[in-house]
């Protein structure tokens, strides 16, 4: 089918690249307004503590400041996704080191220095929870107190310190492990880590006479934010504008609001406008990174490699507000039911507060978590029961029709094909090559989140075509790939079109740069939209070239019939005499997926959504004395249904790949005591071009039966896997088996060491 | 504290507080916002630009060093005949996704393929160490290095 195709389906560049390789293309981090001052916030320096005195007299008096502001100046209201438990300013209490206490606005970033150093802030330090452990602890101190009073969905199931359990519970697990000839028990851990965006989280606010205020910042989710802002300002939200301008990437940690209420309360004190900005060691201590975990898992098999029954919790540290811990814990359920056919499962999740900075959503929520957990303890079962790991997967595998792990049933299942392919580029038969070197397979399946999305598109009196929608270019190209579509069904080239973006008061309504969903959802928009377009071209064209309507064809910027033609431009002209101009506003609302309702509690994401399945084998080395991890080849087979535009998602895959490599052998944001001992580039270490291997991407394409052409989400899925594929891979090379992220070179040699003492 | 340097081939003038970093100046008074502000501690390679020639992190630079000297950003590298080769190279690779990296990268390639026309990947690979790019995972930025590089050779 694709062959047919002239747009989609083809690895054609970027609508936005020819301003990003210039360096003209502007970011929130670049956007500026005359008379523009610099805000700044004053951060708690200890982990939970009250505060006792908080004067700022001293530091409003100082020289170049215009605006200090704590608590005491913004609407006591508590906000927050599913669970409003969050605040703008830390009010009585402190309960992470980094919560907001007050914020400035100053004519320089000096000025606006000085003016956090003189501000007078007192605290008396209160017992802190620095780990899952101790906020599960019987007895253990409430991080907060009021927890009950607090807003909730109903939903949640919440319990003290747990701000949310989620339960799937399919079978009888009990009797699942009855039927097992073997039960296998382990316990894993993940660390906390941060998504990396290049640029920094960054807002400018501006007012009009008329009350109104206007944001331009990179997020993610310019509706989301505005609905926020509306909460904590106590406005209606039409008097709040967010306009998103370039977005220097975001994995995730730019979902939330988080310097663009600064922005805003500083610019109306101060009465100019402000630019928020965070610094590399506000990104590292407070803001939105992956949740660390515990893992548990006990799963049953029977002695030809059967999974009779699981049983798993994970406990994921969300930090000392909700943030999206109650629905991560959700998705993670899914996760750890892996993408297998197990007919007993008892699985939870839970999201629980500690004294550390509030965790969000990261690439994947949960995603590399839980399957790290679940991949490596596929690999200890299959070496136990002297089963190849690829035929103990392919015995267990979904395939097409297969119900899902909350009842549903999975349609466009190409896991077989992935894992087969990417087991031979990986050339599994020599699984262990030679000494220290080793191959690891993991797999998994993820979710294309639903939502709605709105296109306006209008063409031009040239014939060309303006794309307005509310969804923000991230980076992902998903724009690109919905403007694909578009020009597919329109007859045009991808170079007609003109993409206006995110911005809340005039592009239509869109859920967000989120969940893999943009591409697939602005894409099916741009379908609705183009299907009535060509109504309205048709029936105009129909009068004016004597046709009926049905005989007609839109192509190549014509539309003709009996061997009559009319230019794409005269018509739009056309309708500008006679009727307004050619424009449709196109929507989409993806379809509930059904699920059996009676296997969830407490649960905010009981399915995924035209689900994706991958799998990820890696080649590896790994340095005897020192334990470091040398990647020879690395591979990755993703369904992604349909590849609308194929070096884009290479791309997702390539990146993807990276970040989760980073996550697996070097990066953490490392507390003690409360404190992030490594806030900085230097110490909390990201891959370079030198530590990222080349990647194989092998796509392959069972349509979904939502997605534009069959596609489904690609940006989030290749985060997954790449911890269980190495942890598998390092256990293949030497034997030693980490059960815990990241899989530094130390815990390695570590390893190997008692491994020859073991062994002696 | 009056700064005058020649920017992109033109002599400019700004007044910027002592402690400001070239990037700052480049950025907030000269407009001039294609090199980023990623880090601000010499980290991630966002902010290259040339000083007399050389490449610098313009955000370890401090304004008032660049008194009287040139430098060159990536917005000098696009002449009237449209994209730098390099540019062009990004591009048609697909090495931009979020693209806040990009500046830095292009201009740090455009060094290395100077000094050396076709060096060879791992050479490539040590000489962008210092460039942080969180989308790509960096492959078809390499991709767009060789690409650049064999357009640009002598024929
Ligand atoms: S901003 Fe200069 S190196 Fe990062
Ligand atoms: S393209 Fe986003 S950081 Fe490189």
């Amino acid at each position: 089918m694709a062959d047919r195709m002239r747009v989609v389906g083809k690895s054609l560049a970027r609508v936005d690249a020819p301003g990003k390789v210039s360096g003209t293309a502007i970011y929130a981090a670049d956007f500026a307004l005359p008379g523009m001052l610099c805000g700044k916030v004053l951060r708690s320096t200890l982990p939970h503590a009250r505060i006792t005195r908080l004067d700022v007299t001293r530091a409003a008096a100082l020289p170049g400041v215009r605006a200090v502001i704590t608590a005491a100046d913004v609407p006591d209201v508590r906000y927050g996704g599913g669970l409003k438990d969050e605040t703008a300013f830390a009010k009585d209490k402190v309960r992470y080191m980094g919560q907001p206490v007050a914020a400035v606005a100053a004519a320089t970033p000096e000025a606006a220095e000085a003016a956090l150093a003189a501000i007078d802030v007192v605290y008396e330090p209160l017992p802190a929870v620095l780990d899952l452990e101790a906020a599960l602890a019987p007895g253990a101190p409430l991080i907060h107190e009021a927890w009950e009073s607090y807003t909730a969905i109903p939903i949640l199931h919440r319990e003290g310190n747990v701000c949310n359990r989620a339960r799937i519970v399919a079978g009888d697990v009990e009797r699942g492990f009855e039927e097992a000839d073997r039960v296998f028990e382990h316990r894993f851990r993940t660390g906390m880590v941060h998504q990396g965006y290049t640029e920094p989280r960054a807002a400018v606010a501006s007012w009009d006479s008329s009350g109104q205020v206007t944001v331009w910042s990179n997020t993610q989710l310019p509706f989301e934010v505005q609905n926020t802002l509306a909460e904590i300002l106590q406005m209606p939200p039409s008097k709040i504008r967010v306009v998103v301008p370039g977005v220097g990437g975001g994995f995730g940690g730019k979902l939330r609001v988080g310097v663009e209420h600064f922005a805003a309360f500083l610019a109306r004190k101060s009465g100019r406008p402000v630019r928020v900005a965070t610094t590399s060691e506000e990104e590292l201590t407070a803001a939105y990174p992956r949740q660390g975990s515990i893992v548990e898992l006990k799963t049953g098999v029977t002695k030809d490699g059967r999974i009779t029954a699981k049983a798993g919790r994970i406990w994921l540290d969300t930090g000392a507000f909700a943030g999206s811990g109650p629905g991560v814990a959700s998705v993670a359920t899914l996760v750890l039911a892996g993408p297998y056919k197990i007919p007993n499962l008892y699985l939870e999740g839970f999201a629980v507060y500690t004294n550390k900075t509030n965790c969000g959503s990261f690439r994947a929520p949960s995603g590399p978590q839980a399957n790290f957990a679940v991949e490596s303890q596929m690999d200890i079962i299959a070496d136990a029961l002297d089963l190849d790991p690829l035929e103990f997967r392919l015995r267990n595998i979904v395939r097409e029709g297969d119900e899902g792990p909350t009842g549903q049933v999975l349609n466009g299942v190409g896991l077989e094909e992935c894992l087969l392919k990417a087991t031979a580029a990986i050339g599994w038969k020599d699984r262990r090559p030679g000494p220290g070197r080793g191959k690891g397979l993991a797999c998994g399946w993820w979710t294309t989140t639903g939502g709605s999305s709105g296109v306006y598109v209008k063409i031009n009196p040239d014939g060309t075509v303006a794309l307005n929608t509310g969804a923000a270019e991230i980076g992902t190209a998903a724009i690109t790939g919905a403007a694909q579509v578009l020009a597919e069904e329109l007859g045009i080239d991808l170079t007609d079109i003109s993409v206006v973006a995110a911005d809340t008061f005039s592009t239509p309504f869109d859920f967000g740069a989120q969940g893999s969903r943009t591409a697939f959802a602005v894409g099916n928009a741009c379908l609705a939209a183009a299907a009535d377009l060509k109504r309205q071209i048709f029936a105009l064209a129909a009068g004016q070239l004597g046709v009926e309507p049905d005989a007609l064809t839109l192509a190549d910027k014509h539309v003709a019939a009996d061997g009559k033609r009319l230019s794409l431009a005269d018509v739009a002209r056309l309708s500008q005499q006679t009727g307004g101009g050619l424009i449709a506003h196109g929507t989409f609302i993806a379809p509930p997926t059904p699920y059996d309702t009676k296997r969830v509690e407490g649960h905010v994401y009981p399915a995924f959504h035209s689900p994706s399945f991958h799998a990820h084998a890696v080649d590896l080395s790994v340095d005897p004395q020192t334990g470091e991890v040398t990647i020879h080849k690395y591979v990755v087979a993703q369904d992604v249904g349909f590849a609308i535009n194929p070096t884009y998602i290479e791309g997702q895959i390539e990146g993807g790949v990276a970040q989760g490599l980073g996550q697996t052998l070097s990066e953490e944001i490392i507390y003690e005591g409360g404190r992030v001992l490594n806030p900085n580039l230097t110490d909390y270490k990201m891959p370079t071009t030198l530590d990222v291997p080349r990647v194989e991407s092998i796509l392959v394409q069972h349509p979904s039966l939502v997605g534009p052409h069959g596609a489904k989400g690609v940006g989030e899925p290749p985060n997954i896997e790449p911890p269980a594929a190495v942890a598998n891979a390092v256990a293949a090379a030497t034997g030693v088996r980490i059960t815990s992220l990241p899989i530094t070179a130390e815990k390695i040699a570590l390893g190997l060491v008692d491994a020859r003492a073991g062994g002696a | 504290m009056r700064v005058r340097v020649r920017v992109n081939g033109e002599w400019r003038e700004a007044d910027p507080w002592e402690g400001t970093s070239l990037l700052s100046m480049l950025r907030d008074e000269l407009g001039l916002p294609g090199s980023k502000n990623a880090c601000e501690q010499g980290e991630c390679g966002s902010c290259s630009v040339w000083l007399d020639g050389e490449l610098v992190c313009s955000c370890l630079v401090l304004a008032a060093q660049a008194d009287d000297r040139d430098v060159r950003t990536v917005e000098g590298l696009a002449g009237d005949g449209g994209l730098h080769p390099v540019q062009e190279a990004f591009l048609e690779a697909g090495a931009v996704q979020c693209g806040f990296c990009t500046p830095g990268l292009i201009v740090a390639v455009t060094d290395l393929l100077a000094q050396d026309p076709s060096p060879s990947e791992a050479m490539v690979r040590e000489a962008l160490s210092g460039n942080l790019c969180r989308c790509t995972g960096y492959q078809k930025i390499l991709d767009a290095v060789r690409l650049a590089a064999e357009r640009m050779a002598p024929r």
